[in-house]
């Protein structure tokens, strides 16, 4: 790898990358939008994470794990359970790790 | 309202700038968590794959870009064209449109540099932890920022730590931070599914994003799911 072709793609990368994460912001903070757009906006928060979390948990690292020997699968049931009695972020991940730990050295 | 004349005695103090900011850190304290370790192996991967530390560490710190980056290295190390390298990694990198356009209704009062500032530090994560925050009314630019930042120095010095001490550091995942995102995301998706209506649209997005990731390369699961799930939502909870 020549790093001219490294540094190009560094650069081009930072740019691409840039306006695809400041331009909808700042056209779209600008614009009122239609009531509907708004209400289908109202719901992407949940539904990604639903979808990311489908994504950590069931297929960490792009490979599925079977679901009876996932300890990722079994460290967020208690996790969702710690956050939703204890609501705290910082706590409730430091427990997940923990957790995934235990199930982790238990399922091998 | 902060900066509003408020009747004596003055109850609740305004926070300070200093305050938001730095609240917005400890927010972002799971992401930092999460970010070194992903870092770090980003870093070793770079380094095995012929970039020097430098080349590592300036990629982390202007993309600031998880799967971006890692399919970028993986398409350099194959050879691909520049401009392969750079539709592929913009490819992987649109679902922050649909980041940008669901932050932007939250962000109607922070004036355009602001808004160019968090628009650098808008990922998956402090996407999910600042959308949960604004909607407890919570948030404000400078907690923003605050995410934005602590979670930035994570991925750099993940990185760097990687591109530089690999030997010392072996596997950076044998620690469990592994969990540290999914973790943080069940947190998150359990504090965002406040009402019904938002635990249907969760399941339905679950069960689209399982089908997805199935049939999808790479991310796209992620905006297929939430682009349908919530659009599922807007229709039905007219």
């Amino acid at each position: 790898m020549s790093a001219g072709y490294v540094w190009v793609i560094i650069i081009g990368m930072a740019v691409s990358n840039y306006a695809l994460r400041f331009v909808p912001i700042a056209m779209l903070s600008r614009l009122k939008l239609p009531r509907p757009i708004e209400r289908w906006l109202s719901f992407i928060p949940v539904s990604v994470m639903a979808a990311l979390l489908v994504g950590e948990v069931l297929r960490p690292d792009g490979r599925w794990l079977p679901l009876l020997e996932n300890p990722y699968l079994f460290a967020a049931i208690p996790t969702a359970i710690v956050y939703h009695v204890w609501r705290n972020f910082l706590g409730t991940t430091v427990v997940g790790i923990v957790l995934f730990l235990v199930f982790r050295s238990v399922l091998g | 309202m902060c900066g509003m004349p408020t009747p004596e005695p003055q109850q609740p103090p305004c926070p300070s700038a200093r305050d938001r900011f730095f609240r917005g850190v400890r927010l972002g304290l799971p992401v930092f968590l999460g970010y070194v370790p992903v870092g770090a192996a980003f870093g070793i991967l770079a380094t095995t794959q012929g970039l020097t530390a430098l080349q590592t560490v300036v990629n982390s710190m202007t993309a600031f870009a998880g799967a971006g980056q890692f399919i970028g290295l993986s398409l350099m190390n194959a050879g691909a064209s520049i401009l392969t390298v750079l539709a592929a990694t913009t490819v992987v990198n649109l679902r922050y449109v649909l980041f940008g356009a669901t932050l932007s209704t939250h962000l109607e009062r922070t004036p355009l540099p602001g808004q160019a500032v968090l628009g650098f530090l808008l990922t998956d994560e402090t996407f999910a932890v600042n959308i949960d925050d604004s909607r407890r009314g919570l948030a404000t630019g400078l907690s923003m920022a605050g995410v934005g930042v602590i979670s930035w120095l994570g991925w750099v010095s993940g990185t760097a730590l990687g591109a530089t001490a690999s030997s010392f550091i072996g596997d950076p995942y044998r620690f469990g931070v592994a969990f540290a995102m999914p973790a943080m995301f069940t947190a998150l998706l359990v504090a965002q599914a406040e009402n019904r209506r938002d635990v249907i649209v969760g399941i339905v997005a679950a069960v689209l994003a399982i089908l997805f990731a199935l049939i999808l390369p790479g991310k796209w699961y992620v905006i297929a799911a939430a682009v349908i799930a919530a659009a599922v939502g807007a229709v039905v909870y007219e």
